[in-house]
């Protein structure tokens, strides 16, 4: 165990060190530069651009750039080069925001995900399961935005319902409940956008697994013991079939990531997915070279644990 | 397995309940009534510190916070902010080899220009200017050197006194070059702005307002550390120095008359930052600004948003609102929503959607040219663009009203130049190049473009075929590519379009000045300076002139342009530019888009000082200076007493 774990985590900063390797030639080399100004613009000298080209750093050429920027991420001098404010604590700033929702995210689509599973495996065949396909593919095609809008519209306009930002601005409440129930409306509503693929997606690996699980023999010999038929489901069939949902977990992270790049911008929710958007827009190199090493650690992290967890539901399993 | 079906059942069962409950709670919920004006922006600002900063979002925020010791009333003329009144003189110096001969040249000086004895020293016709305007305060000898001190700035003046010296066979001697590689200059003319400070300005955090804040402001500016934007504007100051507590007196090396405007930057305040060094601002400061403005930092939350409350102590009187609040809503229907359901009060439209608000009794709407403009630079470079015939040709050839209509939904005008309707210095007298396809036939055909056998005209075996160039993401200039390709075939041009990637755009064809034709717009301030964009010395790879536009009578014009201080005269020759540049057609000017605000109908007032201390009491208007010229000062009736006996309700 101990030695599977050095391992992994030796491992981990190798892949780390390659990984912010790649994505800082693909953010300088992608078209455009980062001028807070824009590119064409009279009232700015060829001087001053210079004068900011050196104070980032990007009159050098890549490689030494790539050094310089790996040095200040562990120096924590890095700045962004949209607000010269330290790059790291602009990421902290946004972390907790962003865990809050992706872990609603998991939660959701894992708990619903399961029961909609089992459901399926259960009534396999039958009409419930033929609509549950049809509603499963719908919410995988759906893509977010649309549904986002769709939402906002809906709520907006239909309920007068505030969705933006983290709570309801402008809004004095009457007292600590209402407050943290409303805090919660703007933490499930995102995360529910977010989570409604990864149900869907959930959902149809423990079907398919649970169906081949209910062909076994242990379960034919469940049965014909006389044992009730929830029993044998949920004790027996649901226990062999979770090792795909488990795997789900790690490959859940970097999809909800992703995915809350817009869903975060739509609900106007302060997270990391709309910094490194608007990163990307102002070509802020410093922070998104900083964004997606966090972001890759946070994966990886995501990974070991789904691991550990593996070997947890699994017994079979062996970490060496 | 109790557990496991309590799991499997009741986290979902929680998470539905706790929804329900949420969206339940967030129905009940209604706005406090609050005396604060809510505004969106779709971008965040990068920073409050005006000097740091060159965005939209965090000027419009700053604006609010600070003051500059100039600014632009609502007719866009110059008055003082926190200077009370400024004054314009100039020292010119002459230099010669030998004492004697400058105290030749004062004695003469002196009788012509001080005791007014011109008698048989002066042509007539000088003797008349003089009379008229004397411009000179005070003519003295320092050692060699021979100093005029006039009460006005520029070139002009100074050129007068050189030629009178070189025809009575004076001979200075030369200064330097102010850069390197620049020209030697027969005399030193050094204009000076003399700012007189507001008395009994303090700054949020109580500290009285002093000359040495401007001077900090400057220093601050110049300093590399700082990496300000601004800091060009700057370059030609050769001191800033402060007499007392209240003066400023600031020195340039030159006469450079858009110098007047830069000092409408915000003043920073000495005693915050000037024992901090630069590198600590982004924390210490530029997210916590102190200022002098109506406004007072309140709070900001990263990526939500920024909130400034009243300064019940700003010099100007207390601004009636508590608070204003810019909420950060990066989407823009997002941000429609947000308006729609009066969570912010002002929501900017797109065209296409104005038609469907305007007569809606429920809002205000505010439209206005901005301060932009759309063209076609042709590549100037390019014999086929060179004969000024075939470019007006093009210009006729192409329906600009229509593609107003198409593109913009009729809201925009048609572009007669290198200025914009709102600027001051616009001339309006210029009128647009109709449309009309048989007079620019007519034109190709006396420029020897003769329709070929394909229908495209050729001259010399040539086919008139170029290539239009547009960035990708911009649908109005991939739509005004379109439409330009579609009239030119008309009258017997090939247009290829072609769209790249804006970084691509400018790195491979218009920085090096390798295209044929491209569409592209420039946005502009209220600087009447064009001489980056216009001027035949700025045609080098990487510089703003990249049509490769050259004409010496626009040279001089905009050489002249930034050394006239007088408002009426750079009217003038900012007019007489705009006509010279429109004349040569080197772009095809075409339209300038108009902006649309939208805001619920009579949401805000306005009450702001008038003349003498009286206040003025008007609905919320369209200005020369926008819609939103003194924002500090708009009002909501609801919540604002009603107006004392010395206001003035229009």
């Amino acid at each position: 165990m101990t030695s599977f774990l050095i391992r992994r985590l030796g491992l981990s900063v190798v892949l780390l060190f390659i990984i912010s390797i790649i994505s800082f030639f693909i953010v300088t080399l992608t078209p455009g530069s980062p001028y807070p100004w824009g590119e064409l613009n009279p009232k700015i000298s060829a001087e001053v651009k210079a004068n900011f080209r050196k104070k980032f750093h990007l009159d050098r050429p890549l490689h030494e750039q790539y050094a310089l920027i790996m040095r200040d991420l562990f120096t924590g001098d890095l700045r962004s080069i949209k607000d010269d404010r330290p790059v790291m604590s602009r990421i902290m700033e946004r972390l907790p925001a962003t865990l809050a929702l992706n872990f609603t995210a998991i939660l959701i689509s894992l708990s619903f995900g399961t029961l909609l599973g089992v459901y399926a495996a259960r009534n396999a065949g039958r009409w419930q399961d033929m609509a549950g396909s049809f509603v499963a593919f719908l919410f995988i095609a759906l893509p977010s935005f649309w549904i986002s809008y769709l939402l906002a519209i809906v709520l907006v306009k239909g309920f007068h319902v505030p969705i933006l930002g983290t709570h309801s601005y402008g809004i004095e409440f009457p007292n600590g409940f209402a407050t943290g129930l409303d805090t919660l409306w703007h933490l499930l509503l995102p995360a529910t956008v977010l989570a409604i693929g990864g149900i869907a997606a959930q959902s149809r690996y423990l079907r398919a697994t649970m169906i081949g699980t209910l062909r076994e023999d242990y379960i034919r010999t469940a049965r014909s013991k006389g044992l009730a038929e929830e029993t044998v489901l949920y004790k027996h069939a649901l226990r062999n079939s979770i090792r795909p949902l488990v795997t789900g977990i790690g490959m859940l992270l970097p999809a909800l990531i992703s995915g809350a790049v817009i869903v975060e911008n739509i609900f106007a929710y302060p997270g990391m997915g709309r910094l490194g958007y608007e990163a990307v827009l102002e070509r802020d190199y410093p922070t998104l070279v900083a964004l997606n090493f966090v972001v890759a650690a946070l994966v990886l992290i995501g990974n070991l644990l789904s691991d550990l967890l593996y070997a947890a539901v699994d017994p079979r399993v062996r970490l060496e | 397995m109790r557990t496991l079906r309590l799991f499997l059942y009741g986290i979902p069962a929680a998470l539905l309940i706790l929804l329900a409950a949420a969206f339940l709670n967030a129905t009940f919920l209604s706005v406090a009534k609050k005396n604060e004006m809510s505004i969106g922006t779709l971008g965040e600002p990068s920073t409050l510190n005006p000097i740091q900063q060159a965005d939209s979002a965090s000027s419009q925020v700053g604006g609010l916070i600070f003051n500059g010791l100039i600014k632009y009333n609502q007719n866009l003329e110059i008055v003082g902010d926190l200077a009370t009144k400024w004054e314009l003189s100039q020292e010119t110096t002459f230099e010669f080899a030998t004492v004697e001969e400058a105290e030749r040249l004062k004695n003469r000086w002196q009788s012509i220009l001080l005791f007014g004895r011109y008698a048989g020293l002066v042509p007539a016709g000088l003797q008349k200017y003089l009379e008229s305007c004397n411009p000179v305060t005070s003519i003295e000898t320092q050692g060699n050197k021979v100093i005029v001190l006039l009460n006005q700035a520029g070139q002009t003046f100074s050129n007068i006194l050189l030629s009178d010296l070189k025809t009575n066979h004076f001979s200075p001697l030369s200064f330097p070059p102010l850069e390197p590689g620049g020209k030697e200059r027969p005399f030193k003319t050094e204009p000076i702005i003399r700012f007189n400070l507001r008395d009994g300005v303090r700054w949020h955090d109580g500290a009285s307002f002093t000359s040495a804040d401007v001077a900090f402001t400057y220093r601050a500016i110049m300093n590399e550390k700082v990496a300000s934007p601004r800091r060009s504007d700057f370059k030609l100051v050769d001191s800033v120095e402060t007499p007392d507590a209240r003066t400023v007196v600031v020195r340039y090396k030159k006469p450079f008359s858009p110098a007047l405007l830069s000092w409408m930057t915000a003043i920073l305040p000495e005693h915050i930052l000037g024992k901090l060094d630069p590198s600590k601002w982004p924390e210490a400061y530029n997210r916590a600004p102190v200022g002098t403005g109506p406004f007072k930092f309140g709070e900001w939350k990263t990526n939500e948003f920024i909130r400034l409350k009243r300064n019940p102590d700003y010099f100007l009187g207390s601004p009636w609102l508590d608070s204003v609040v810019f909420r950060v809503l990066p989407d823009p229907l997002t941000l429609q929503l947000a308006f729609q359901t009066r969570q912010v009060d002002f929501w900017n439209v797109d065209p296409w959607a104005v038609k469907g608000l305007q007569g809606d009794p429920r809002f205000d709407l505010f439209s206005a040219p901005g301060n932009a403009y759309n063209y076609i630079g042709w590549n100037l470079r390019r014999p086929m663009f060179q004969d000024l015939k075939v470019r007006q040709a093009l210009a006729q050839a192409v329906n600009v009203p229509q593609m107003i209509k198409y593109i913009l939904y009729g809201h925009g005008v048609q572009s007669t130049g290198i200025f914009t309707p709102q600027m001051w210095f616009f001339d309006s007298s210029v009128k647009p190049l109709a449309y009309d396809p048989e007079a620019a036939k007519k034109l190709l055909d006396e420029a020897g473009w003769k329709p070929g056998p394909d229908g495209i005209r050729v001259k010399n075996g040539q086919r008139f075929s170029f290539t239009l160039l547009a960035n990708n993401g911009n649908e109005v200039r991939r739509d005004i590519a379109t439409l330009v390709q579609d009239d030119l075939k008309k009258v017997g041009i090939e247009v290829k379009v072609e769209i790249y990637e804006w970084a691509v755009l400018l790195k491979r064809f218009v920085n090096k000045g390798e295209f044929d034709a491209i569409v592209l717009g420039w946005g502009l301030g209220y600087d009447f300076d064009q001489y980056s964009i216009w001027h035949s010395s700025q045609t080098h790879p990487e510089e703003l002139n990249f049509v490769g536009f050259s004409d010496p009578k626009v040279d001089h014009l905009l050489t002249d342009l930034r050394q006239e201080y007088a408002r009426p005269e750079i009217i003038r020759i900012a007019g007489e530019l705009q006509q010279t540049i429109y004349g040569q057609q080197p772009y095809l000017f075409l339209f300038v888009p108009e902006g649309t605000e939208v805001m619920w109908k009579g949401a805000y007032r306005l009450r702001h000082p008038g003349p003498d201390g009286t206040w003025i009491d008007e609905p919320v208007h369209m200005t020369k200076a926008g819609w939103s010229y003194d924002m500090e000062w708009f009002y909501r009736p609801e919540y604002t007493p009603k107006p004392t006996a010395n206001t003035i309700t229009r």
